[in-house]
């Protein structure tokens, strides 16, 4: 049996104190795991994984990585302790090149070790090994999500979360995207990947998660969720309330 | 008679630049004109003065002139001294209102009216301990020595250029080259994603507030030995300032010196060539010129 990497409980958090978006989630994820975060357009998908990272204030709840407390821990500090986050949107230093973008997300290792993980990054993602010295913003959107995870996964994260890496990219990019995602957490790294296009999400991931207003409306494997009736209905439009309660 | 003009306006905007280091840093990092700018520059030369004054009162040989130079070995060591006293005004000044300015969620506009009522406090607190009476580092005259192409210079304006274009090559490669420059450049760039990437802002904050704070001091120093301290030095050097950062593009290094000589040239040409009751008037135009043809400046960053 693999060990809790990440536990939520009785998770509420929200931008506004007397509006909260998540209303109460409890979750664990074990170590290696692969799981989707699906859900209707403002279900709290984003919102979730932003509390997560220390981007959105919690109201009530906790939040633990590998058994420690980190709801109250400040971003950057949550990143030093096991976490990466890779945002939708603005992922990576446009300003700067593909190198400095790597030397950068190092910076917070042992000096010893940065460079060799440098260049671990750069052979598990050859396409950016051939352009280090290309500007980030030059980047097609792809090549933007592979640098994203590289600059998260260099400090070997205990688990790797992606909001939407496959937003705006071309269905070949998403492809070429999905199946680095699923390289990456054979290498062992335990992934939560928030996708919109379920059937792609289901596909690649071993657990999935949808979230309904909010709160998990269903939690089982991926294999399972696909072949689920209730599944096909709820992002088809026309799901009945009582059907998503948790 | 142009060549002089060239000489001076390059040794003026030499000063001008170094200030506006610390303008283009803090408005990229912060998102706010910080027009407390000015007062930095003043608290620098004074704090320098009394520094320098001190040492020259407890060691006298350190008040004997260097080389071809009017001072003593007191004031670069005062200098020093300046940095760091005013990097801690800074910081003193941002924890007492712009942090909390800042943790409150206020709006940009609240924070630049702030910075005008923290300038109007600090040059008052200036006046109100050192008099409004011009001082100076040193008494001794300096006698300008020719050069080439007619131009002179006192051997106080050559060290002022040189360290100025030290200075910013020193910066630059901090900014470029070390982990704590580039850390500055990514919270510039999207402090949210520098957070995601493990940086702690408030720690790069605080780096810039030293780094922009300890800059003004040389340049108010160096003002001070070549013209005179006044608690107004800063004030009149403000819009210069401004107009340098905007001019090189905000947040870049070389870009606000590059753009310091531009204005110190133009201010020294206007002088010669126009009069020098319209020297103010060049800063402000070379400053609305820009924001209404270059918005970005010179090396205003390209962003994706």
């Amino acid at each position: 049996m693999s060990s809790e990497i990440l536990k939520l409980q009785g998770l509420v958090s929200g931008y506004q104190p007397d509006l909260p978006i998540i209303q109460g989630v409890d979750l664990s994820v074990s170590e290696g795991e692969f799981l989707v975060l699906l859900g209707p357009n403002g279900a709290g998908k984003s919102t979730l994984v932003k509390t997560i990272a220390g981007l959105v204030p919690v109201h009530s709840g906790r939040v633990y990585l590998a058994g420690a407390d980190l709801t109250d821990v400040p971003t950057h500090r949550k990143m030093r302790q096991g976490l990466g986050f890779v945002p939708q949107t603005e992922n990576i230093f446009a300003t700067m090149t593909i190198r400095e973008n790597l030397q950068l997300a190092a910076q917070i290792l042992p000096k010893a070790r940065r460079a060799a993980r440098i260049d671990a990054m750069l052979a598990m993602f050859p396409d950016l090994a051939s352009r280090q010295t290309t500007r980030s913003g030059a980047l097609s959107g792809g090549q933007r999500q592979m640098l994203a995870c590289a600059r998260t996964l260099i400090v070997e994260p205990q688990i790797l979360i992606l909001d939407e890496p496959s937003a705006g990219l071309s269905p070949k990019m998403v492809s070429e995207v999905f199946e680095q995602l699923v390289r990456i957490n054979a290498s062992g790294v335990t992934t939560i990947l928030v996708e919109q296009n379920v059937k792609a999400g289901l596909q690649i991931a071993s657990r999935g998660v949808i979230l309904v207003e909010g709160r998990v409306a269903h939690d089982a494997p991926a294999d399972g969720l696909l072949g689920d009736p209730v599944v096909s209905e709820l992002y088809l439009g026309g799901h009945k309330k009582e059907e998503v309660t948790a | 008679m142009i060549t002089q003009a060239i000489m001076d306006g390059l040794i003026n905007g030499g000063i001008i630049g170094l200030g506006a280091i610390g303008v283009t840093l803090t408005y990229s990092i912060l998102r706010f004109a910080n027009f407390g700018h000015g007062e930095l520059l003043s608290w620098g030369a004074y704090v320098a003065l009394s520094l320098s004054a001190a040492l020259g009162a407890m060691l006298p040989s350190l008040s004997t002139p260097i080389g071809p130079f009017s001072f003593g070995w007191s004031v670069p060591i005062a200098l020093i001294g300046s940095m760091v006293l005013t990097a801690l005004l800074a910081l003193t000044v941002d924890w007492l209102l712009f942090g909390r300015l800042r943790r409150s969620g206020s709006a940009i506009i609240i924070l630049v009216m702030a910075s005008f009522g923290a300038a109007l406090a600090l040059r008052n607190l200036l006046e109100f301990i050192f008099t409004s009476k011009p001082a100076y580092f040193t008494n001794a005259l300096q006698i300008s020595k020719p050069l080439f192409g007619g131009m002179r210079a006192t051997p106080d304006q050559l060290l002022v250029l040189g360290l100025a274009f030290i200075t910013v090559v020193l910066v630059h490669l901090l900014l470029t080259r070390t982990p704590a420059g580039r850390a500055m450049r990514a919270v510039s760039e999207n402090a949210q994603l520098a957070s995601l990437t493990g940086i702690d802002v408030r720690n790069v904050i605080r780096l810039v507030w030293v780094l922009g704070a300890a800059l003004a001091a040389v340049a108010g120093v160096m003002s001070g030995l070549l013209v005179q301290i006044r608690p107004t030095m800063g004030l009149d050097l403000l819009l210069p300032l401004f107009a340098a950062s905007i001019l090189g593009g905000i947040g870049s290094v070389p870009g606000a010196m590059l753009a310091g000589l531009i204005v110190g040239l133009a201010e020294a040409l206007t002088i010669q060539v126009i009069g020098a009751e319209w020297r103010a008037a060049v800063a402000f135009v070379i400053l609305v010129a820009v924001l209404l043809l270059r918005p970005n400046g010179l090396f205003g960053k390209a962003t994706a």
